[in-house]
């Protein structure tokens, strides 16, 4: 078995089941805490401030607009950015169709580094503007700094790799990802399966107390 | 990143240690590019021997050449300048540029433009040395000045990470084979070389955005002024003295506008070079991929010097870009005009 066979084969299995065990058993854990026991009587909807306060998120309030909008810029260029160029890269929907069967139309190869593109400037935006930022250097964690760094690196050695000439660069994106997906439970890109709990969270207090998200 | 100034200031020592290895590994790279060069020289095989006049044409040796018929099929003398800058000569089978352009890259850029970087590093080395860092005169007060917004900070730091990745993977396709290859083995190098060139082309689109937003957030400070006089004559008060200055000093313009026509001529020609069809005549590649090269490794030699004054070399120095305010006795000794106009204090009489 080669190096290559090894990275994309058992250590992708674990790593693939660490990420969606982990993950899930956070997910869980955080459900199952519960909620406190609110005796008040309701003034409007939970159910419908979750859902609101889930949507309020997606954009900026007037009142901050001006001051966040290199953050929300930053944000969306990379999160849509890195969602199309996984979702719709021809060799991620080729390795996807390889493992689940499944298979879509893919992306031009103009298409996909355009997406690159505006995914690696977001990504460089918002961790530039973690370290400018005195506020949020002192809300940022370590594991903000390791999860960013480690996505960056996915990404980068994967741009690295996109020649398909040798081997070698396909295995170490593939270790990269690998890492990525044993490191996602522990850390803070967890916020991909918990952002909604957190918002939905706020949304249904405010929602239950009547109060016009 | 919260205390990289307090380590900067607390350890000195180290830092220079670690700039002083740099320097002898990058002269290490040097020295042996040009060993490199040297085993590579192109000569006449040691059992080559001359033909008799009328044995053919090709004389190994070179007493007898050919010349006229090339002179024909080049068009002329392929030496003269209207060869690269005029249109190809009448009667010419095949330009011969592309000669000139090899030379030029094989036998000048790539064996002595990487030097200009290390002679950077080294000269601002024995400065460092001999003068040390500058310190705030009277230590820091405590208060704070508000220099940089958040935007401005992103902007310069998007522009560095790009610029970062870009000039490494520039260096290592410019100087990969005679570096790489002969350590590592030409399949290393081959590797390296394709993983640099996809991220260069990749990240190349980002350094025009970086550069068009640096240029927006800067420029409105960076026209030079007669007050500018002053800090060439005094050499910025590198070796002592006051020089007076507005928010930025002449130092920090050049090296704004160095960045923007440099950086201009830098994405200009990288265009050029991923996408050729742009252009019809290959002279125009040859011509982006040296002034490409040329630009880019002055650039870096340069920012190397801007590196040093921003962190180890100017105490306080790199507040401005990390935390957007700078210690006011920092601002009055080094940028007093702008200190005037953002306080309306006299920098001279509230000197604390």
């Amino acid at each position: 078995m080669s190096a290559l066979q090894f990275i994309e084969g058992p250590l992708f299995y674990f790593a693939a089941a660490v990420f969606l065990l982990g993950a899930f058993w956070r997910v869980f854990g955080i459900i199952k805490i519960g909620r406190k026991k609110d005796i008040s009587p309701p003034k409007g909807s939970a159910v419908g401030g979750f859902i609101k306060g889930n949507l309020r998120h997606f954009v900026p309030r007037g009142l901050f607009a001006r001051r966040t909008w290199l953050h929300v810029l930053g944000g969306y260029s990379f999160h849509l950015g890195l969602f199309v160029l996984f979702f719709f890269g021809a060799f991620h929907i080729k390795f996807i169709d390889q493992y689940l069967g499944l298979s879509w139309q893919a992306l031009p190869r103009w298409g996909f580094l355009i997406a690159a593109e505006i995914a690696f400037a977001g990504l460089i935006v918002l961790w530039v503007r973690r370290i400018s930022d005195p506020v949020m250097r002192l809300i940022t964690h370590k594991s903000d700094h390791i999860g960013t760094w480690l996505t960056f690196l996915v990404m980068l050695t994967g741009c690295f790799a996109l020649q398909q000439s040798h081997d070698m660069l396909k295995l170490v994106h593939m270790l990269f990802v690998d890492i990525w997906l044993i490191y996602f439970p522990f850390g803070r890109l967890m916020h991909a399966f918990t952002f909604f709990l957190s918002r939905g969270n706020s949304g249904a207090t405010y929602g239950r107390k009547g109060i016009n998200l | 990143m919260h205390d990289l100034t307090t380590k900067f200031r607390r350890t000195p020592a180290g830092l220079l240690r670690i700039v002083l290895f740099l320097v002898l590994g990058m002269v290490w790279m040097g020295v042996a590019t040009q060993a490199t060069y040297a085993q590579s020289s192109v000569r006449a095989p040691g059992n080559a021997v001359n033909l008799p006049d009328d044995q053919g044409s090709a004389n190994t040796l070179g007493n007898v050449s050919d010349s006229e018929i090339w002179d024909a099929i080049r068009g002329g003398n392929p030496n003269a300048i209207e060869a690269l800058t005029g249109p190809r000569p009448e009667g010419a089978v095949f330009n011969t540029t592309g000669q000139q352009w090899r030379m030029l890259r094989e036998g000048v850029i790539r064996k002595y433009l990487g030097w200009f970087p290390l002679v950077v590093i080294g000269l601002l080395a024995v400065f460092y040395l001999l003068r040390g860092p500058m310190r705030i005169t009277g230590g820091r007060s405590g208060k704070t000045i508000h220099r940089f917004t958040l935007n401005a900070r992103v902007a310069h730091w998007f522009m560095a990470g790009v610029f970062i990745i870009l000039g490494l993977t520039g260096l290592m396709i410019l100087l990969g084979r005679p570096l790489i290859a002969p350590y590592l083995g030409l399949e290393a190098n081959s590797i390296l070389t394709s993983a640099a060139k996809e991220g260069h082309n990749l990240f190349g689109p980002l350094f025009i955005i970086a550069l068009v937003w640096l240029f927006i957030k800067f420029v409105g400070s960076n026209f030079f002024h007669i007050r500018d006089l002053k800090w060439i004559f005094k050499f910025g008060g590198f070796f002592g003295g006051h020089v007076s200055s507005g928010r930025f000093n002449f130092g920090e313009k050049t090296w704004f506008w160095m960045v923007v026509l440099i950086g201009s001529v830098i994405a200009a020609t990288g265009i050029v070079m991923l996408f050729p069809w742009l252009v019809e005549d290959v002279r125009w590649l040859q011509l982006s991929t040296i002034l490409h090269a040329v630009g880019a490794v002055l650039l870096i030699g340069v920012l190397f010097g801007h590196i040093y004054v921003g962190t180890i070399g100017m105490e306080g120095s790199l507040d401005s870009m990390l935390k957007g305010e700078v210690d006011e006795n920092w601002a009055k000794e080094h940028h007093d005009v702008w200190y005037e106009q953002m306080t309306g204090k006299s920098a001279k009489e509230d000197q604390s």
